[in-house]
């Protein structure tokens, strides 16, 4: 017994470099050997009515799509917007780009080219993408009032007269979805408060897991329906609309997000094991000081 | 021959383990790496919002295609004129080619908007921050920007966040018991949650006791935070380290583990010479 | 006083009002005014401001350099990058592509051959398709950074196409276009230099967990329970918990809880150890082996504890941080809150 709390007392002075080095194996040795670790991947109810939402959506539907994300949260979101562009793609549903971030505009990009070749989709026909404006929630007011006012051209500087599918497209009323993909401010909150809240129109998103907890009472009330919460709901995400691809018959490359599962995993196993070491060399000390003390 | 796109490869490797390397500690590279983030984010943030609103939306209703609003005034003559003023120092005097203000005007809007000139004046005010004596003229365009967000925030906060939420803690008495009792735990928690935030009362009797329960309530939602916090974290690791795996591969000619070693070795040194330093000035 | 103090003052309760109202007036011209020209100078007015934050650090950046300050060196990488993205920005576009047009049937198995070869496309068939369908120029879908890479295509299908022309996206659209230099400065330098902070951070919160979070009262144990339960239940990983390891934790769960009530030591862990017992031996006979009940779930007991404690925890706040916002916002409307100005 004693030898044990001696052990404990000398991990409790343990040098952070050795808790770097095995939470940096924790992740490296799972995405080495992913055959040595599978996990089957259960859909949260939450992300199943993302995809039951969107799922509710007919073929011509119009789809208002925003990056609100960057390269510095591209591991936790950018496979939620492959994933919903498969499903929009599968479903023949038109997509419409927009960008609340400037890194929103390569993200889109990025996302964009990923998907629409492997679909068949077709620019201003099937999909647009008309990016990045400055001014936060006085940008998404602009989109839910009169997108024109914003928008003269696309990202691709065409005039957005010439662009045929943005020909009824006036305001964030001509959309029957909105999905964001959202990592902070502006986002989610800011098209729940300024288009979607006061226009009616359904809106889903899905969010960097920091976020999850702030965006939870939308969730719970309907302003937001359903929600993607971080990589583990991009993964679930991936496994629903794979699932739906096949049924479907559509071959298509598998998500990212699933495989990285299980090195989150074993993270989050060695971190609640270090929080659980942490206390129990805590107590050890305390106890030995109080005795000490006596 | 080595293609572009490996020479950026390494380039990537080199910047993403430089920032790692602060984990060992603050170093050199780490140091040089930062100090290029913020120079190039700066930059990167100014080019996207001048593209992006500056010359569409405000040099392009200043001055639209002239094609779609010449109607042959001496004062439009005179307009586009100080166009092509500002053309001529935007191109160094004609050294570099047309490139902020296009020839013939900007295409986009089918009007002059002489209105716009307020945005653009208030905007100018915003740069004269940097001169000290004219910098109060900075607080116009902060007023109106502060003002706006105001009134924005007002609606809005007050609408999706406020009158919904309360809406929503409602409870349905009609369902079944399950449900309301999941209703009243939501309905106790969010009550009890805001009764802890108010400080016009003493947190005594009824209120200490529910403020205590409203206490617990928000530990646990801080509990969950923590959580996705360390997993919004964890995942993020994992994006950049798979993206360090696909670069050792032989097609990126063994990128990140050739510059590893190259690191630590120069870390290596490093150490040793500062070592080497601090005990000499302990002599 | 009247320039420094009112005016900004008068716009900021104008503009305020004007806004706010903008909601409620039914108007046309009011309305499209609030709605399209207010917002558009807020955003034209937000993209100077950005210009201010960019210049001055600029500015900080190179009066660290000229006064010679600590770690001085480290600066001219800062000015460096910056004068690069603003090269890269307004002075060079880097964004060339190449059109064909009057390719001859004869030559378009080899021009689609040199373009799929180009652009890495696996299937020269599709390429050459399209080619013939284009009626009027063909644009070669990559983009290059110098004249000079594009001219070694250019060399390479010049014997075989009519008309070849090397032009340049438009100036602003050049910012956004995948493969210029604008985008292989965000791709190679702005990419893995943000994701890579970002991913430092899960290092130290990996050290603060084994340093730092302590038990130490009973708000600190929820804290940590619920933490550690949505870290568990979130992943796959959670599912494959046994129910007996949950059982053992709702049990230890329960001794903490009891532990300042009941003084003697043996007596908490006795009940503890039953406790266990008692839970095993029902388990097995009830068939949790094979069938495990929900509510000894990791997954089942985060999804209850997300849907409803934490839900009620984040409403309060929400609803508490929005009224202090329409408060915050309503004392600047008015003109009472003058921080804004400086004022303290």
């Amino acid at each position: 017994m004693d030898t044990i709390k001696r052990v404990f007392i000398s991990l409790g002075s343990l040098d952070r470099r050795i808790i770097f080095l095995i939470v940096g194996l924790s992740v490296l040795i799972p995405l080495l050997k992913p055959e040595w670790v599978s996990l089957p991947i259960r859909p949260r109810p939450e992300s199943q009515i993302v995809f039951n939402e969107i799922n509710k959506l007919n073929e011509g539907d119009k789809v208002l799509l925003s990056f609100e994300y960057g390269p510095s949260t591209k591991p936790e979101i950018h496979p939620m917007a492959i994933a919903i562009l498969k499903h929009l793609y599968a479903k023949n549903i038109q997509v419409y780009g927009f960008a609340l971030w400037p890194d929103g505009n390569f993200m889109s990009t990025e996302a964009f080219s990923e998907v629409s070749h492997q679909y068949e989709k077709e620019y201003g026909i099937d999909y647009v993408n008309l990016g990045y404006k400055p001014g936060a929630e006085a940008v998404v007011k602009g989109i839910a009032a009169d997108i024109r006012a914003l928008y003269t051209v696309d990202l691709k500087g065409t005039p957005i007269e010439d662009i045929p599918m943005m020909k009824d497209v006036i305001n964030v009323n001509s959309f029957d979805f909105v999905f964001s993909l959202s990592a902070g401010f502006p986002g989610s909150t800011e098209w729940v408060q300024y288009a979607c809240d006061p226009k009616n129109i359904p809106l889903s998103t899905g969010v960097t897991s920091i976020m999850v907890t702030d965006i939870l009472p939308y969730v719970e009330n309907g302003q937001i329906l359903g929600l993607l919460a971080g990589m583990p709901g991009a993964a679930e995400y991936e496994s629903l609309v794979e699932a739906e691809l096949k049924r479907m018959d559509i071959t298509g490359i598998p998500g990212k997000a699933s495989g990285m599962m299980a090195a989150q995993s074993i993270a989050h196993v060695v971190i609640v094991l270090f929080i659980i070491f942490g206390n129990i060399t805590y107590y050890i000390i305390r106890n030995k000081n109080g005795k000490d003390k006596i | 021959m080595i293609s572009a796109e490996i020479i950026s490869a390494w380039f990537v490797v080199l910047l993403t383990l430089s920032i790692f390397s602060f984990l060992y500690k603050d170093n050199p590279f780490y140091k040089a790496a930062e100090h290029l983030y913020v120079g190039v984010s700066a930059g990167y943030v100014a080019v996207i919002s001048f593209w992006q609103q500056v010359q569409p939306n405000l040099f392009g209703r200043l001055w639209p295609s002239r094609a779609a609003v010449d109607d042959g005034s001496v004062f439009q003559s005179f307009w586009y004129a100080i166009y092509e003023f500002f053309n001529l120092i935007s191109t160094g005097f004609g050294v570099l080619d047309r490139s902020i203000f296009p020839k013939g005007g900007i295409i986009g809007f089918g009007e002059i908007r002489m209105i716009y000139l307020i945005p653009f004046i208030l905007g100018i005010f915003m740069l004269l921050r940097l001169v000290p004596k004219l910098g109060w003229l900075a607080r116009w365009a902060i007023a109106y920007i502060v003002g706006m967000a105001a009134g924005l925030r007002f609606y809005g906060f007050l609408n999706s966040n406020v009158l919904n939420q309360i809406k929503a803690s409602a409870i349905n008495f009609t369902s079944d018991w399950g449900t309301i009792i999941n209703s009243l735990i939501i309905f106790i928690g969010t009550l009890s949650g805001l009764i802890y935030f108010f400080y016009s009362t003493e947190h005594k009797g009824v209120v200490g006791r529910l403020s205590r329960i409203g206490i617990y309530f928000l530990m646990i939602k801080f509990g969950a935070s923590f959580g996705f916090a360390v997993m919004g974290r964890i995942s993020l690791l994992i994006g950049r380290i798979n993206d360090l795996k696909d670069y050792s591969s032989s097609e990126y000619h063994y990128a990140t583990p050739v510059i590893l070693i190259f690191i630590i070795i120069c870390l290596a040194i490093w150490s040793f010479i500062g070592e080497k330093d601090r005990n000499e000035s302990i002599a | 006083m009247l320039l420094k103090r009112h005016i900004p003052l008068i716009i900021v309760i104008g503009v305020g009002l004007l806004t706010l109202f903008g909601h409620f007036i039914n108007n046309d011209s009011i309305q499209a005014f609030v709605d399209k020209d207010a917002l558009q100078w807020f955003d034209i007015i937000a993209s100077f401001a950005v210009f201010l934050g960019a210049l001055n650090m600029l500015k900080l950046q190179i009066i660290k350099i000229i006064k010679k300050q600590k770690n001085w060196q480290y600066s001219i990488l800062a000015v460096i990058g910056f004068v690069f993205a603003i090269f890269a920005g307004f002075f060079y576009r880097g964004a060339n592509f190449i059109t064909l047009s009057d390719v001859k049937d004869a030559h378009l198995a080899v021009v689609s051959e040199i373009v799929s070869k180009e652009l890495k496309e696996p299937n020269p068939y599709a390429i050459q398709t399209k080619i013939a369908a284009t009626k009027t120029d063909f644009e070669i879908d990559k983009i290059y950074i110098t004249s000079e890479s594009a001219n070694v295509v250019i060399e390479k299908l010049k014997p075989y196409v009519g008309t070849i022309e090397l032009r340049s996206k438009p100036w602003g659209t050049h910012v956004q276009t995948k493969g210029s230099l604008f985008y292989w400065m965000f791709i190679n330098i702005i990419t893995p230099l943000g994701a890579t902070m970002f991913a430092l951070l899960a290092f130290f919160v990996a050290s603060a967990s084994y340093r730092a979070f302590r038990i130490r009262n009973f708000e600190a144990t929820l804290l940590l329970v619920a933490g550690i339960i949505l870290m568990l239940g979130r992943v796959p990983i959670g599912g494959l918990i046994p129910w007996w390891t949950v059982s053992i934790m709702i049990i230890f769960g329960i001794g903490a809880v009891a532990a300042p009530f009941i003084k003697k030591r043996s007596l908490l862990l006795g009940l503890m150890g039953g406790g266990s017992f008692i839970i095993f031996v029902f388990g097995a006979y009830m068939g949790w082996n094979q069938n495990p009940p929900k509510l000894l779930s990791i997954p089942y007991i985060q999804d209850w504890i997300f849907a409803y404690p934490t839900m009620a925890g984040s409403r309060a706040l929400m609803i508490g941080i929005a009224l202090g916002i329409v408060a915050t916002s309503f004392r600047i409307i008015i003109g009472l809150d003058k921080s804004f100005l400086g004022d303290k």
